[in-house]
């Protein structure tokens, strides 16, 4: 079971990789890009979860890590 | 050392500089035949034919008793919101990582939460591409003689794959580097 510290921390780590993908991220190659790659994209800065954000864009996960690299969006880990 | 890799792992390890150093490391990586169809770009197809042509990879046999185990593991981890999503050949590598008794190599939250909270898979040992950085070191295959140095390493890490490792992370593997560095 998970104690509500854990929850409190994830939550924490969660916050501060998601402040970090905003931070980086290249806003205006973002804009620029087909609706389901920038859905796609901004999905990912959100969540930092690149198998739904692949999904989303209709790519494979190596596919969607391009494009992530290009948009300067860091895995935060 | 027998290890486990998944996806993502392959995927942005193979655009670090020093990649060559994971085969030195270990003696067998294993990967689910699941895992290769998620891999599509050429870099990752040739960095994985690579190692599989070398012996160095190879092809985990999945059992039917193993599927039981995806099944109970994969409900558990649905119940619970504060896990990003997790792939089915996500979750076969921590199973495979847990019944070979190997290091499995993971750049996935879900998977490094599922190891935290879970006690079947609580003694897995999951690393990032920092705690392979790290061990690297204590096996004298990254030579360093200060905490900077290794710094060094991470931020060429970093700046090959567009990765950021969180700062208590990152604190925790240069204080065991310290401790080590001072023995």
């Amino acid at each position: 079971m998970l104690a509500n510290d854990d929850i409190k921390r994830w939550a924490r780590e969660d916050e501060e990789a998601r402040r970090i993908r905003r931070e980086k991220a290249n806003w205006d190659f973002i804009e620029k890009q087909p609706p389901k790659i920038k859905a796609a994209l901004k999905y990912f800065i959100e969540r930092g979860d690149r198998y739904v954000a692949a999904k989303i864009a209709g790519l494979s996960l190596d596919e969607f890590d391009e494009i992530r690299l290009k948009a300067n969006i860091p895995v935060v880990i | 050392m027998l290890g486990v890799i998944d996806a993502c792992f392959i995927i942005d390890w193979c655009r670090y500089r020093y990649r060559g150093l994971l085969e030195k490391f270990f003696s067998t990586l294993f990967v689910h035949e699941e895992t290769l169809e998620q891999l599509k770009s050429e870099r990752s197809i040739t960095y994985i034919s690579e190692l599989l042509a070398k012996g160095i990879l190879r092809l985990y046999p999945w059992s039917h008793r193993e599927e039981d185990e995806f099944l109970k593991l994969r409900s558990e981890i649905a119940s619970n919101s504060r896990i990003p999503s997790l792939e089915r050949p996500d979750i076969l590598c921590l199973i495979m990582a847990k019944n070979l008794n190997a290091t499995l190599l993971s750049e996935n939250v879900g998977i490094h939460r599922v190891v935290e909270f879970h006690k079947e898979y609580g003694n897995v040992i999951v690393w990032t591409a920092l705690e392979t950085l790290e061990n690297l070191v204590y096996k004298g295959l990254l030579n360093i003689s200060s905490t900077n140095e290794f710094l060094r390493y991470v931020k060429e890490y970093e700046y090959d794959t567009g990765h950021i490792f969180k700062s208590s992370r990152l604190e925790n593997s240069l204080r065991r580097l310290k401790s080590w560095l001072e023995k």
